[in-house]
């Protein structure tokens, strides 16, 4: 078997031989991106009515149902609503501290089935137990790390209380957000991941940039929703400031 | 499921006769060809990132074993472990080896051409590790015991009846041929699947060395699945697949899935760093990234290197004359289109390129297309000059080349030929043009017909006119 020694000694012998085919530098990474993360948060925080708006019009171009609310008292009963007119009845959320508000008690009284997921470690054996809970459950709701105007797209980060599955597995999943996750940009997006790899890590090991219900066009060039993925992604925008 | 017995010449043929196929494929092609023309019209940044995407991958190519060890470092540091396989072969016993030790019997795997390169279904079926491909293209061409025909859609050679006969025939269900509805029992079935295996296998579309991320561009959620749900993900990569950091990430996002459906991201785009955290609910105890060279090394200086920057979108082969007609299985190995001919040269050898090096007019049509202007015509003409160099085409072929040149590139012998040449086409001129050629040469008039030669060259007009 090729040892890590005898793989690139190949590769330099051959890298020896070349230049290359032109001159080329690679990308120039931000210096200090926790820096430069706070500077565009604080530009961003002026624009946040126009931004929301692109966000809009991106979410709905890529197949999303977007909600805007004034405050976060609104929520579970969007939710429900969501809910009803869909004949859904289970929830999965992700933990109160990791969605930033409570909205469990809120969903139980509207006559939902709510599972909140745990936020400590978790024994193997209740390990299968959530994922069976999730995997039956109707709707997933999360928040949202970051939320792109350019593109539509929701990105969340996996970790304690915040599962990958609440956003994966149930047929529905619903997103609720306020201004402060708003970014314009892929660019601005690779701005906060590169602080994220800065700073010290209490998320889980994976981040998703999720564009739109899952879809396919594999047969005969059909779109179809809701192939692996949810069906369906909402995105409730709430004018007030989660949690503050 | 491997190389055929047939000819390039025959299989060509075959596809060409396939009226569903011509449908199918035109109608593909030209619905993905028009998405990116539009993506693209959209997208005004878009020519400077490509030119950016450019120039990041060549800059990573000229610092490679940096990149790399940075990269293996990186996903040591976050739990994972790297491994190096020089060959398909042994690409294929590292990861029956961790199917292997980990006890693995199910594995489900996302859509991954470095598998496909690498023939693993096979090899996992035969050491009892049941191999479930999960992208729903890769699905049906797996349950009818096909190759993929397109690097996006793998299954685009299909009618939705031959699907719906497909999953009456082996998953013993009935469904009416309608997609929606197929759809919906691919996604129960293989549902099943994603909560039960014990090995997830990714490709990987892009690995930052910076922090040892294996980046998953999907549509269907399966790539979300296969690296969440099994306890263990392994994840194949040509090594040419590594950027730098994050930032450069950014850049081949901008412009990938606007290059291979139109999309402006697609729906999924998964970071994965390693196994699961402390305090992770989900995702796999361990994670392997084994890193394949397979003809890819012997390129870093080689003339097929710019074959390297390729981010496998599909571009090419929707926008190719010869691929539009014939289709992926057609060109024999794993990687079809303009891109494949270059692929299956850099994994095989020159002489399993002696027929497809020609299947292009050189339109050049390929590179224009490309989100990273590979320059795809200037290495099929250098793949042809070493065909002809190492004298692998058939003697006929070579002897009629010899001959035309030396004629051609003698002026004395090129004005003695040319009226031998009249007299001698003069039974075979029709109408204007020679539509076959006889004995050994009738192979060139099958297709073509040929110009006569003139009854007067320019040079005896020229002379003509100066003594008028």
């Amino acid at each position: 078997m090729t040892t890590r020694a005898e793989f690139f000694a190949r590769i330099r012998t051959e890298m020896r031989k070349t230049s290359g085919l032109f001159a080329a530098r690679a990308a120039e990474r931000p210096r200090d991106a926790s820096r430069l993360v706070e500077t565009v948060r604080r530009e961003l925080a002026e624009r946040w009515p126009q931004t929301i708006e692109r966000f809009r019009v991106e979410f709905e171009r890529v197949g999303g149902v977007f909600h805007r609310v004034t405050h976060v008292a609104a929520v579970p009963g969007l939710v429900a609503a969501i809910a009803r007119e869909r004949s859904l009845r289970t929830v999965v959320a992700w933990h109160p501290t990791a969605l930033g508000t409570d909205l469990g008690g809120p969903l139980a009284r509207e006559g939902l089935d709510v599972r909140a997921m745990p936020w400590g470690p978790v024994e193997d054996a209740e390990r299968q137990g959530f994922r069976t809970i999730v995997a039956n459950a109707d709707l997933g709701l999360t928040g949202a790390d970051l939320a792109v105007a350019e593109t539509g797209s929701i990105v969340l980060r996996s970790g304690p209380g915040r599962p990958r599955s609440t956003s994966l597995l149930p047929a529905c999943h619903v997103a609720v957000f306020d201004r402060t996750r708003l970014v314009e940009s892929l660019a601005q997006v690779g701005v906060f991941l590169e602080a994220w790899h800065e700073g010290p890590s209490a998320f889980g090991a994976n981040v998703s940039i999720i564009t739109g219900p899952s879809r396919t066009a594999d047969i005969e060039l059909t779109l179809t929703r809701g192939v692996h993925g949810p069906k369906e992604v909402h995105a409730v925008f709430v004018d007030e400031e989660i949690g503050g | 499921m491997r190389e055929m017995a047939t000819s390039f010449r025959d299989r060509a043929g075959h596809a060409l006769r396939d009226g569903f196929l011509q449908e199918a494929l035109t109608i593909a092609t030209t619905k993905f060809k028009e998405l990116r023309r539009e993506a693209f019209e959209d997208f005004p940044e878009g020519e400077a990132l490509r030119d950016r995407a450019r120039e990041i991958k060549e800059a990573t190519l000229q610092r490679l074993d940096h990149h790399l060890e940075r990269l293996v470092e990186s996903v040591e540091r976050v739990g994972g472990h790297a491994h190096y396989a020089t060959t398909s072969e042994e690409a294929r016993r590292i990861i029956l080896d961790i199917a292997r030790r980990t006890g693995a019997r199910m594995a489900v795997k996302s859509k991954s051409m470095a598998t496909e390169e690498i023939h693993l279904n096979e090899a996992l079926a035969e050491a009892g590790v049941t191999p479930v491909e999960t992208d729903l293209g890769e699905y049906i061409i797996q349950l009818a015991h096909e190759r993929p025909s397109h690097i996006i859609a793998p299954a685009i050679h299909k009618t939705k009846g031959q699907v719906a006969e497909l999953f009456a025939r082996e998953l013993r269900r009935q469904v009416a041929a309608d997609p929606e509805a197929l759809t919906r029992i691919a996604r129960d079935e293989l549902r099943e699947k994603f909560l039960r295996a014990d090995l997830g296998i990714t490709g990987a579309n892009f690995a930052v060395a910076e922090t040892g991320t294996v980046v998953l561009v999907t549509n269907e959620g399966n790539g979300r699945m296969v690296t969440s749900l099994p306890r263990v993900h392994v994840a194949v990569m040509g090594l040419e697949k590594v950027v730098p950091s994050l930032t450069d990430l950014m850049v081949f996002l901008a412009i990938l899935a606007k290059s291979a459906t139109g999309q402006k991201l697609s729906v999924y785009t998964t970071l994965i760093q390693g196994p699961r955290r402390a305090g992770e609910l989900e995702g796999p105890e361990e994670f392997h990234l084994v890193l394949l060279d397979n003809g890819r090394i012997g390129q870093l200086a080689g003339p097929l290197r710019e074959s390297l920057y390729c981010l496998r979108c599909g571009a090419c082969l929707n926008v190719c004359p010869v691929y539009r007609q014939i289709g992926g299985h057609a060109y024999g190995h794993t990687y079809p289109g303009p891109i494949g001919i270059l692929l299956t040269a850099m994994q095989h050898g020159i002489g399993s390129v002696k027929d497809l090096a020609h299947a292009s007019s050189l339109c050049g049509a390929c590179a224009d297309a490309c989100p990273v202007r590979i320059d795809i015509p200037k290495m099929l003409i250098e793949l042809r000059r070493e065909i002809d160099e190492r004298r692998i085409a058939p003697w006929p072929e070579r002897l009629v080349f010899a001959l035309f040149a030396r004629v051609v590139g003698s002026h004395v012998l090129y004005r003695l030929a040319v009226p031998i040449a009249r007299l001698l086409q003069r039974p075979l001129v029709r109408r204007g043009t020679i539509r076959r050629l006889p004995l050994g040469f009738g192979a060139w008039t099958r297709t073509r017909d040929l110009p006569p030669v003139a009854s007067r060259t320019f040079r005896e007009r020229w002379r003509e006119l100066e003594r008028e």
